[in-house]
């Protein structure tokens, strides 16, 4: 909402300057996003009188005028013009002046002519976008004043960010009456004085509401003998100052009513609308039909629904309403846009002004669904308030009439079938003291609610008041309502601030919470980056990467993505992460540790909300380090980030973890070989593995990459709450080194496993420390595995002779289980 | 030694051991001497244990000369003998000295030796870095945490009930329009899904969790919901479709406005700073009433305005209000019984005021010369 400072003043008595206003305005409620100076930087522009006017030798569409600026010598000025005449008055930017667009106007040569200034437009003084053709102005402006003084345009314009449930403020008188309550000031009311002539508007209008729920109440007035030409300056800057473009006398006066009272109207040339065999236009307001065709009158022919309403005209069915309804065209879309063929024109001489109210619920859908947002349909999707539609109307009709010279026919026809009756509301003193815990006074909570336009009485018991809220205040159902009204108006800087006392809350973090910053945490201190990506993903995303559906759910569609690349929820995190993989390495990153905690969705037939559930990823591609003077850059594998599970499994007490083999079959977007499904006591939580060449190539991602994906919710649930204490050793340990050769298919955790069930209770540990291939000393297909084994007893030093014993039979045991030689 | 034996034959032979035990001293005294002089010689320790093993060693000087106090009396041996342990006592002194002496210095020409250039990197493993967004909500989480709230955790994916219509908001409310939310399938094949519309939604806000904690807990509620939100608005340097909130919900009895404002002040400070001030300008949203919207004075003019704050000396940072009584209605929680406050602020305006980002698509880029700066 634009509010004109000037025009704001005519209505109520604000003496702050606009910048101190806007900020009053900002700390209760209305937020003001700019404050424009309209008329400002018109400087060196003033009011000339062009002598002379001949053809440029050189140009057939240039002017060479010379123009009288009240300084003696007149200028000669090139024109670009084609609107005026010598003789005429308008505004002339001397040479030096900057324009409003910041354009400095220099003494300068047009086809060789010289010119010393420019005569302006509208446009070009930045008072409106008319730029068709020189603003001539009257000719008794004073030759050599000032522009801005001589069009009385120097004002400030309030750009005011009105809150949904605010409709009332989104007109002048609204604003004004806020401002009074504010400043606690009386408003002004702007009345024009209606006369009404000559044949009653019953004769001329009929209106039927065809259905109560569109349109609550229709009122239609008719203005005869209008003469359409250009509004009085006045009202045309007025008009312009609250953001419209002037258009004619007609259209200006519903727009300038609409702008200071806030009650939308519509113009429509009666000429338009057949007459019936009764002699007068019906007017229909119907439900479109589905389907139905209507030009709007910014010239686009639309596809109209039953969830529209339409203003249309009767053209036959005489008293029976259905008949008449039946047989009606469109000729506006009802609360949005008039439509173009009974629009007025210059040929327009009686005209059906409506003013009426339509449901705020459709008339908002019918301007999303058609992008047509008009000024007519912010307000009424806000909600109009009905009680005001005919004394607007009446207002409108006077207007028009004064500056269109027609006359205003006898009354009025008002189809009113719903009326909006105000609320009665008990507020409770104390209690609205006890809610804003400030004890704002009785007599200020009744003085802010009068200024609002509330009646405040007394109540029926001591300490409450009996308030009847306005019916422009359709915000203001409920007794809370009205707190929020006084606290605004009071000030909630006046609020002291306090803490809650509360007695039984406990804060803190759940278990759950603290593990999963436990993952990051530990993924962190292995050298991960935490990154997030889009929880959108691609409809074949899962397909691209060769990652198979079943297990994670039917893709969760979204009805209205942003783009194809967003149409579903994720189901793995990881194709986000090669994404981002992909787009590192295309800037030339070459070593990338990247890890996510986060969600993946997974749909169910037949259930409303599909699963989510929360994993961990990673996704890591060069080294962990670039090469360094002490240090070499080793490329990242498969071992690198079953390490950094080692290290979180640990961290988190997870117990009986397995890397088992990954059979190529269940996991095709890793490369067969080096993939491993992980467990955890028989529970699977994900899996970890270098990403498939080929997936690779369908993210553009250069290889090798190795990623994994764990479930949370797997890593919670098998994660120890507090781990045992074992005392530390106080007996020397042993250790003896065993080197098995063993056929290439026999796993390291095999052999371990042996190693372990044979080495009994003296048994206290086994590293692998090597693993060695000689085709010449150890054969084809075989490999070394050596182990270093520790051997320690609780409660004594070992002897040598029972650590041998020990490992001979460990050895002998072991070899029965996993065969292979013992290497010497 | 002679002049003894030819002058007193009968004493000769006692001058002939006294002439022993002579010479074994002055053999002895010419050790000491040689050792002396050999041990001042040893330039490195190695060599001084070459003098060691010469003199004092199995077949070393000294040894012989012991070995020739065989010949002597008995009586005569103890003095003898003391005086080759006072020699022995001497020399070994003399070794421990130059023993420190030059292993002193040989250690500090090897520390010499093996110094290193400081400048020069380390070897490290680098560690990696929290996601800036995620730093910024745990340090708010923290600070919720130090006045008793607990976070709590809600989906992603909602009924339009727990995202709109329990927060109170209209059915005709532009926000629940298909341009500003998005909507996903409805797969339960009830009547939304066959009439192809959707009651099932994307969360445009963490407020859906509030709905769901005052149905299942009694009061008193302190909570903060941080999570995910999803909103139709096309990614560009000031705006995301997927970005982060921070909501709050307390409900008790006596809660009043000052209270809310005590608590978002307490609160922006500790974001903030200490130095920065807050200010709630009334505004409107459905689930609360009255509601406002707090600025927090800005860190870079201090008030005065400038171009960060838009010239206006303040930045918007969050929405909040006293929750309204329908929402309480639709919690079945008492109005009249108990008041509260709810307040909610976006994670990435909070990490653009204090970071100043100029855009805010790097945060899901994963691009490591970002992430590695936190």
């Amino acid at each position: 909402m634009r509010v004109s400072y000037s025009w704001l003043k005519t209505l109520v008595d604000v003496t702050v300057p606009a910048a101190v206003l806007a900020d009053r305005l900002a700390l209760t409620g209305t937020e003001v996003d700019a404050v424009d100076t309209v008329g400002d930087g018109l400087d060196g522009i003033v009011v000339g009188h062009i002598l002379t006017r001949e053809r440029h030798p050189d140009a057939d569409t240039l002017w060479v005028t010379t123009v009288d600026v009240g300084t003696g010598e007149p200028l000669q000025i090139v024109c670009g013009a084609q609107n005026f005449v010598a003789s005429d008055k308008v505004p002339v930017a001397c040479v030096g002046t900057t324009m409003p667009d910041g354009r400095v106007i220099k003494k300068s040569k047009l086809r060789g002519v010289v010119s010393y200034g420019m005569n302006c437009s509208e446009s070009e003084l930045g008072i409106s976008a008319d730029a068709r053709g020189l603003l001539i102005l009257p000719e008794d402006a004073q030759v050599g004043m000032p522009i801005a003084r001589y069009l009385g345009v120097a004002d400030a314009v309030l750009d005011c960010d009105v809150t949904p449930n605010r409709p009332d403020c989104l007109s002048m008188h609204g604003m004004a009456r806020e401002v009074g309550a504010v400043y606690d000031l009386d408003v002004t009311p702007e009345r024009f004085e209606l006369i009404e002539e000559g044949e009653p508007v019953a004769n001329l209008v009929d209106v039927t509401i065809a259905d109560a729920e569109l349109c609550p109440r229709y009122t239609a007035r008719v203005i005869r003998g209008v003469k359409v030409g250009p509004s009085p300056e006045w009202l045309a800057r007025r008009v312009v100052a609250a953001g419209a473009r002037p258009v004619n006398n007609v259209v200006d006066v519903t727009n300038y009513v609409l702008f200071s009272l806030g009650q939308p109207l519509h113009a429509f040339d009666l000429g338009r609308f057949p007459k019936m065999a009764d002699g007068r236009a019906h007017v229909v307001v119907r439900a479109a039909r589905d389907g139905e065709p209507f030009t709007t009158l910014d010239g686009t022919s639309r596809e109209l629904t039953s969830d529209m309403a339409v203003i249309a005209a009767a053209t036959s069915g005489g008293d029976d309403a259905a008949a008449l309804a039946a047989s009606s065209i469109p000729m506006a879309l009802a609360g949005v846009m008039g439509g173009l063929d009974s629009e007025v024109t210059d040929a327009t001489v009686d005209v059906l002004l409506e003013s009426a109210t339509f449901s705020p619920a459709h008339t908002s859908r019918t301007s999303r669904n058609l992008s047509l947002v008009s000024e007519a349909s912010i307000r009424y999707e806000r909600g109009v308030d009905d009680n005001a539609c005919a004394d607007f109307s009446n207002q409108a009709a006077a207007l028009m009439a004064q500056v269109t010279g027609g006359t205003v026919c006898a009354g009025i026809v008002d189809t009113y079938l719903t009326c909006t009756e105000p609320n009665r509301l008990t507020l409770r003193v104390a209690r609205l003291q006890a809610l804003l815990g400030a004890l704002i006074p009785e007599a200020d909570v009744t003085r802010i609610l009068t200024r609002l336009g509330c009646t405040v009485e007394p109540g029926e018991k001591p300490g409450e008041l009996e308030v009847r809220t306005p019916t422009f205040r359709p915000d203001l159902p409920r007794e809370i309502d009205l707190y929020e009204e006084v606290l605004r108006l009071w000030g909630m800087d006046r609020v002291r601030p306090t803490l809650p006392g509360g007695r039984e809350r406990i804060g803190g973090r759940t278990v759950e919470q603290i593990r999963a910053d436990r993952v990051g945490a530990i993924l962190r201190a292995c050298g991960l980056n935490e990154t997030v990506t889009y929880s959108f993903a691609p409809h074949d995303d899962l397909e691209r990467l060769g990652m198979p559906e079943e297990g994670r759910g039917t893709a969760v569609e979204l009805i209205n993505p942003m783009s194809a690349e967003q149409r579903v929820m994720r189901r793995s995190i990881v194709p986000g992460l090669l994404r981002s993989v992909a787009s590192n390495q295309a800037h030339g990153v070459r070593d990338i540790h990247l890890y996510e905690e986060g969600r993946v969705f997974a749909g169910v037939e037949g259930r409303e909300l599909p699963r989510e559930h929360k994993l961990v990823a990673a996704a890591l591609a060069g080294a962990w380090v670039e090469p360094g003077w002490n240090q070499p850059s080793v490329p990242l594998d498969f071992f690198d980030a079953k390490g950094v599970l080692e290290n979180l499994f640990r961290e988190l007490a997870i117990p009986k973890v397995r890397f088992k083999a990954l059979d190529p079959e269940r996991g095709p977007w890793l490369q067969p070989g080096r993939a491993a499904e992980v467990l955890a006591g028989g529970r699977q939580l994900g899996w970890v593995g270098e990403v498939h060449p080929l997936a690779l190539e369908a993210f553009h991602v250069k290889g090798p990459v190795v990623a994994f994906e764990l479930s949370e919710e797997g890593l919670f649930a098998s994660a120890r709450v507090s781990r045992d204490h074992v005392d530390v050793p106080h007996f020397p340990a042993v250790s003896v080194d065993l080197a098995l050769v063993v056929d290439e298919c026999v796993t390291a955790e095999s052999v371990e496993q042996a190693i372990a069930s044979a080495g009994g209770k003296l048994l206290e540990s086994i590293h692998l420390f090597d693993v060695y291939r000689d085709e010449d000393r150890l054969g084809l297909g075989k490999k070394s595995l050596a182990f270093s084994l520790t051997f320690r007893a609780e409660d004594r030093t070992l002897t040598s002779d029972e650590v041998d014993k020990a490992y001979g039979r460990l050895v002998r045991k072991v070899r029965g289980v996993v065969g292979g030689e013992v290497r010497g | 030694m002679k002049w003894g034996w030819k002058r007193h034959p009968r004493l000769g032979v006692v001058n002939a051991r006294r002439d022993l035990v002579m010479e074994i001293v002055s053999q002895l005294e010419r050790l000491r001497t040689d050792a002396y002089a050999a041990i001042e010689g040893a330039s490195t320790t190695a060599a001084l244990e070459e003098v060691r093993v010469a003199f004092l060693g199995k077949k070393g000087s000294l040894t012989t000369i012991l070995r020739g106090m065989g010949q002597l009396p008995t009586e005569e041996r103890p003095a003898a003998g003391r005086a080759s342990n006072t020699v022995r006592d001497a020399i070994e002194e003399a070794l421990s000295t130059r023993g420190d002496e030059l292993a002193r210095a040989e250690l500090a020409h090897r520390m010499a030796a093996d110094a290193v250039d400081v400048t020069l990197p380390g070897r490290s493993m680098p560690i990696g870095s929290r996601h800036l967004i995620n730093s910024i909500r745990d340090e708010i989480s923290e600070i919720f945490a130090g006045i008793g709230y607990r976070a709590v955790d809600g989906r992603e994916v909602e009924t339009d009930y727990y995202n709109f219509t329990a927060l109170n908001t209209p059915p005709d409310h532009p926000a629940r329009g298909m341009q500003d939310t998005f909507y996903v399938v409805d797969r339960s094949g009830g009547q939304a899904a066959v009439r192809g519309e959707s009651n099932v939604l994307l969360r445009t806000q963490t407020s859906g969790v509030q709905a769901h904690i005052m149905e299942e807990q009694e009061p008193p509620i302190y909570i903060i919901a941080p999570g995910k939100v999803y909103r139709r608005d096309v990614a560009d340097p000031s705006h995301l479709p997927q970005f982060n909130q921070i909501e709050g919900l307390v409900v008790d009895k006596e809660i009043t406005f000052g209270d809310l404002k005590g608590t978002l002040d307490y609160v922006c400070k500790q974001i903030f700073g200490p130095d920065r001030e807050t200010r709630f300008r009334p505004h409107f949203f459905p689930f609360t009433e009255p509601s406002a919207e707090v600025d927090v004075s800005c860190g870079i003019c201090h008030g005065e305005g400038c171009r960060f704050c838009k010239g206006t000396g303040w930045l918007e940072i969050l929405g909040c209000g006293m929750v309204d009584p329908n929402v309480f209605v639709y919690a079945g929680i008492d109005p009249e019984v108990y008041s509260g406050f709810a307040f909610g602020m976006g994670v990435e305006r909070i990490a653009c005021l204090k970071y100043d980002i100029p855009d805010l698509r790097v945060l899901l880029e994963g691009d490591m010369r970002f992430l590695r700066q936190y």
